[in-house]
């Protein structure tokens, strides 16, 4: 996998419309949570899925764990006819989704986001409120298992004032 | 480097993390068995660092993932 702020400026140059969720998003909110992917949801308006499968395009995206030869080209056509896409890409395995379990589409995602400083990009990346709203919806063990994390995070944030 | 948090928070968040108020969310995830002391230490860290700080967390995964591909490739 390459480095996360590379990942990020990717679709940050490319001006794509995105948050980062899931995991990924836990780790920039200071949980101590490790995953192997990166997740994301996108805007499904027809020029942000263009500018979404232009840039991802010289990293040569799969869909993860599909059998070997099946086609599949991940354009504008593709991604307007399906909702959620999980990659397998040169810069790592990286999810898109067009909406969040407890949210809902990328307009609902994006308001539960905090702006985020990264390497001198502005990057939204969804709050702690908003990942224990998910996590409680997703309702997977998984998802369960983190909350308590997620929870005790938030109050210390809060108490604080950190970022 | 910018820091996360002025000397003010980093003293509540210590006192925090060393003594969870009763019944808090924050001796909820203690009692979890979530280690306060690493979300401590991450919040000391700024955005970009906890950035920069995500792929080496996840190398072990990748480099087990290689190992299993030559396994399966034989």
């Amino acid at each position: 996998m390459k480095e996360l702020p590379e990942i990020l400026k990717t679709l940050y140059d490319a001006q794509v419309d995105f948050v980062v969720i899931g995991g990924a998003a836990m780790h920039l909110q200071g949980s101590a949570y490790v995953t192997k992917d990166v997740d994301f949801c996108y805007a499904r308006t027809p020029q942000n899925i263009k500018r979404l499968t232009v840039a991802l395009k010289p990293y040569h995206p799969v869909l993860r764990g599909a059998p070997a030869g099946l086609p599949f080209t991940f354009d504008a056509r593709t991604v307007t006819q399906g909702m959620n896409f999980t990659l397998s890409t040169d810069l790592g395995d990286l999810d898109f989704l067009g909406e969040v379990a407890g949210l809902g589409a990328f307009e609902q995602v994006k308001a539960a986001a905090d702006m985020q400083i990264i390497d001198g990009m502005e990057i939204a990346v969804l709050s702690l409120v908003g990942l224990i709203k998910s996590k409680k919806a997703a309702g997977r063990p998984r998802d369960l298992y983190v909350l308590p994390e997620l929870e005790g995070l938030e109050q210390l944030k809060r108490k604080t004032g950190a970022k | 480097m910018k820091k996360s948090m002025t000397p003010k928070q980093r003293k509540l968040a210590h006192e925090l993390i060393t003594n969870p108020p009763p019944g808090s969310k924050l001796a909820a995830a203690k009692e979890w068995g979530v280690d306060l002391t690493l979300l401590y230490a991450n919040l000391l860290r700024t955005p970009t660092e906890r950035a920069r700080s995500f792929a080496s967390m996840t190398r072990p995964f990748d480099n087990l993932r290689s190992r299993e591909k030559k396994t399966a490739q034989g």
